[in-house]
């Protein structure tokens, strides 16, 4: 048979090509040339890198007095942020579910600080939090509790989780947004047929509702981690890492050593382990994907 | 009371539930907490300065000073940094949007060699989350010169784009009927006219969808054009409100002011096309 246009696989290819092109060059090459970078020093100016084997790594894990600190306060965050926002948004989103008035408007505002950009949620948030002026110490000097103030960023044992707060707040409504999606695929016969046989509110949850969201909570719990792992913006804005390193994080610190202090080398083995970390946790899971989409 | 002859039950109940109208009660109260901390900055960014310091965090403002806002965009350089913005989402977003469109039909539709191999490629991309190496992906802009350039910080935003994209649109694209596609190959038709003439229109609700939420996602990006764009001529929003925030910090109007036109954008677009919000996270994460 005679065609007179290409092969469908060179079709294929040609269709592919642009957005695989763009993507291996731009997002995956920067990934896998990372490594070789962290076995290298370069300052941002010179022409050429230099090999310098496993140093970098070394003066990280032993020399570098931030490290130890931001993979802590890493570790902290991303086991904060997957519980706290949601739990707040799984509840928020059983209730949501039920036939109550409003419940699209009150969706919309618990979604909204989702869609504000980071970066503007920290300088809403620094703001609230300013020492003299900000919302909280003015509404506690209102209230008469002034020995509740605090220099909320200010404060070392305390800016973290100032810092989380915002985090949580600009967060819950996006998984929120997912359990509801899971919600909608719990049978309704099958919790009524459960009422009819006298299960209560809680049976009804927890053998029927729970089972079916299964899925949906891998899900949420992965994206959520992920998205923790991306609270670059929020602690850049609102406190740089300080005081002190206090509120510093890995991903930033690889960013603050390489563009910063000028050591791309050192910079890159942070990323490097940071990488590996994100890895572990996110092979699972891809696999996981691919059963799904494949079935 | 038709308010709650209509809401406040359980499902096949007809009696009205006491504890969903307290529940109901806690949810209006939180939403009233959630919401403080827009008409917080509204009503500071239309706020003197003397008048953040002597009046009560949430009473309105006395006399609207809209100047803090013509005075924040001008000392903000936010003529510049809206048209920075502008450009490169509206060349974004489309653009990208269209190859990952055309790669998810490739990958779902057509029979080629390592294609499984490419979608692991691709997807494994949708997973890394790009804050974690900002410095490489700066060398790497920097070793094709384009730094401080259009293409410097389209190109990447383009590469991180496409793996979610293409990831949503090839759980669409694989739900097509094969015998749709079939008939039309059978009828001579290439896959560059199968995937204009069919996939594009059959996918519209989905593209729109991905195209709101790349919309936004485009125009508050930060992190990335932070270490791109360094010139301020190049600036986007979110780098100019960040700069305002360091320089006028304490002018507490025109910041809040500043604040307020960074984010207006996004949240018309949102509340106008809510419904695709929805809808294009659920395509994605849930129901795939």
């Amino acid at each position: 048979m005679m065609r007179r246009s290409l092969r469908p696989q060179a079709e294929g290819y040609m269709l592919l090509l642009p957005a695989l092109v763009v993507y291996l060059i731009f997002a995956f090459y920067p990934m896998i040339d990372v490594i070789r970078q962290s076995f290298s020093e370069w300052n941002g100016l010179d022409a050429q890198s230099r090999f310098v084997g496993w140093n970098n790594y070394r003066v990280v894990l032993t020399q570098d007095p931030v490290f130890w600190g931001a993979l802590v306060n890493t570790v902290l965050w991303t086991l904060a942020a997957i519980t706290l926002p949601n739990l707040i948004a799984f509840g928020l989103a059983l209730a949501l579910n039920q036939s109550l008035p409003a419940r699209g408007t009150l969706r919309a505002i618990f979604y909204l600080p989702v869609i504000i950009a980071s970066i503007a949620v920290a300088t809403i948030w620094r703001w609230m939090y300013d020492p003299f002026f900000g919302l909280f110490n003015s509404l506690l000097t209102e209230w008469g509790m002034s020995g509740w103030i605090q220099d909320w960023l200010g404060n070392r044992k305390l800016a973290l989780w100032s810092v989380f707060v915002a985090h949580l707040w600009s967060s819950v409504g996006f998984s929120m947004v997912l359990f509801l999606a899971g919600l909608q695929g719990v049978s309704q016969t099958l919790i009524e047929a459960a009422r009819i046989d006298g299960a209560g509110r809680y049976a009804v949850f927890r053998h029927v509702t729970l089972p079916a969201l299964g899925p949906t909570i891998t899900i949420v719990l992965v994206l959520s981690l992920i998205n923790s792992l991306k609270a670059f913006d929020i602690v850049y804005g609102m406190t740089g890492g300080g005081p002190a390193q206090s509120t510093q994080m890995l991903a930033m610190w690889a960013y603050t050593q390489a563009m910063q202090l000028g050591s791309f080398g050192r910079g890159a083995a942070v990323s490097v382990i940071l990488l590996i970390i994100t890895l572990v946790i996110v092979i699972p899971y891809l696999r996981w994907t691919l059963r799904r989409s494949t079935t | 009371m038709t308010l709650a002859s209509r809401f406040f039950r359980q499902p096949g109940s007809a009696h009205l539930d006491p504890i969903l109208v307290g529940l109901w009660i806690s949810l209006i109260i939180l939403a009233a907490l959630w919401i403080a901390p827009f008409i917080f900055i509204v009503f500071t960014s239309l706020k003197s300065a003397a008048e953040v310091m002597g009046s009560s965090a949430f009473s309105p403002p006395a006399d609207y000073a809209w100047e803090n806002y013509s005075a924040a965009w001008q000392r903000g350089n936010f003529t510049t940094a809206s048209f920075n913005s502008i450009i490169i989402t509206a060349i974004k977003v489309p653009l990208g949007l269209f190859l990952s469109a055309m790669a998810a039909y490739a990958l779902a539709c057509v029979r080629m060699r390592w294609r499984k191999l490419f979608f692991v490629v691709v997807l494994f991309g949708t997973m890394i989350p790009f804050q974690v190496m900002l410095a490489p992906i700066f060398r790497q802009v920097n070793a094709f010169g384009l730094i401080n350039t259009y293409p410097g910080i389209i190109l990447p935003y383009l590469a991180f784009g496409v793996p979610y994209q293409v990831f949503i649109l090839h759980g669409f694209f694989s739900a097509v009927p094969r015998e749709l596609s079939e008939a039309a190959r059978i009828d001579g038709a290439s896959h560059f006219v199968i995937f204009r003439r069919i996939f594009l229109p059959i996918s519209l609700p989905v593209l729109a969808a991905l195209f709101i939420l790349d919309f936004v996602a485009t125009w508050n990006e930060f992190a990335m054009a932070l270490v791109i764009l360094q010139d301020s001529d190049m600036w986007t929003l979110p780098l100019g409100l960040m700069a305002f925030q360091s320089q006028f910090q304490s002018n507490y109007g025109q910041l809040n002011a500043a604040i307020v036109m960074t984010v207006l954008p996004a949240v018309i677009v949102y509340l106008i096309f809510q419904r695709y919000f929805v809808a294009g996270l659920v395509s994605g994460a849930v129901k795939e």
